[in-house]
């Protein structure tokens, strides 16, 4: 008579080495991908030989193709950026504020918040640019 | 006695603590940082003179001032004759002190202005200023 032998119990270290790899691609993302030039629309920044290397911290205005902006990930009218990035001018005069504009925007959807923005003091306004041939 | 029992009574054996939800959380998170962030190799350059003590004004500009226009087209121009980038650097190199102007018109794209800005500083040429025409009110 022959008596079904029951499974063995699969052993529960696969899951903790599951977990390992799952944390491990976590740390990678979070490390290699940055945060602070999201936008809830396409932007492809310009190329530009000439760029230097971006710190964190500070705003971040991006500029869709179209003309839509959008503040540190929420779109915004152009009204309502000016006004909030003014009151965070008050506060801290020193503030980074980014211009991540797509390389198609057209010149007057950006160049009049750019002066806006000098005209009341802030004095680290930048660019978002790329290098030629990022990404490929 | 009744300490006795007590004493004998074996010890509740704990529950295993379930692992799924954790590994769901996480999946969760890797997920939302692989979508939210940009892997571009990201620079910047900068789009106002933070240095506020070189007067823009009519300071001594030993060679003079360059008024660079950027057309819709992309093209820059100098005194209404269009250049191509290179011959733009070659104009741009024999006077590097000069105090170059842009004046892009509005319908120019991001790239054009970033492209003119970077042969601009790329013929050695410090005093760059964008400008802008505005209506008057």
């Amino acid at each position: 008579m022959r008596i079904a032998r029951p499974a063995p119990r699969t052993a529960p270290e696969t899951v903790i080495a599951l977990i390992d790899v799952v944390f491990f691609l976590l740390v990678f993302f979070m490390l290699i991908g940055r945060m602070d030039a999201t936008a809830p629309f396409d932007v492809t920044p310009p190329e530009s030989l000439t760029g230097a290397d971006m710190p964190g911290g500070g705003a971040t205005l991006a500029v869709a193709a179209d003309g839509a902006l959008a503040l540190d990930g929420a779109p915004v009218d152009a009204g309502a950026a000016a006004e909030r990035l003014l009151a965070r001018l008050a506060d801290q005069p020193d503030l980074l504020v980014r211009i991540n504009a797509h390389r198609d925007a057209q010149l007057r959807h950006v160049l009049p918040l750019i002066a806006t923005l000098e005209g009341q003091g802030a004095r680290e306004v930048v660019l978002v640019v790329t290098p030629p041939d990022a990404g490929k | 006695m009744a300490e006795m029992l007590s004493l004998t009574r074996p010890r509740p054996s704990r529950a295993p603590v379930s692992l799924v939800p954790m590994i769901d959380v996480l999946l969760i998170m890797l997920v939302f940082f692989m979508v939210t962030s940009t892997y571009l190799d990201l620079d910047m350059i900068p789009a106002v003179d933070s240095a506020e003590g070189a007067a823009p004004g009519p300071a001594a500009a030993a060679d003079g001032t360059v008024l660079i226009r950027l057309g819709a087209d992309g093209r820059p121009a100098i005194q209404g004759r269009s250049l191509l980038h290179g011959e733009l650097a070659a104009h741009l190199a024999a006077r590097p002190d000069a105090q170059v102007i842009v004046l892009p018109t509005g319908a120019a794209t991001m790239q054009a202005l970033v492209s003119v800005m970077d042969t601009v500083t790329g013929a050695g040429v410090t005093r760059m200023r964008v400008v802008r025409l505005e209506a008057r009110p």
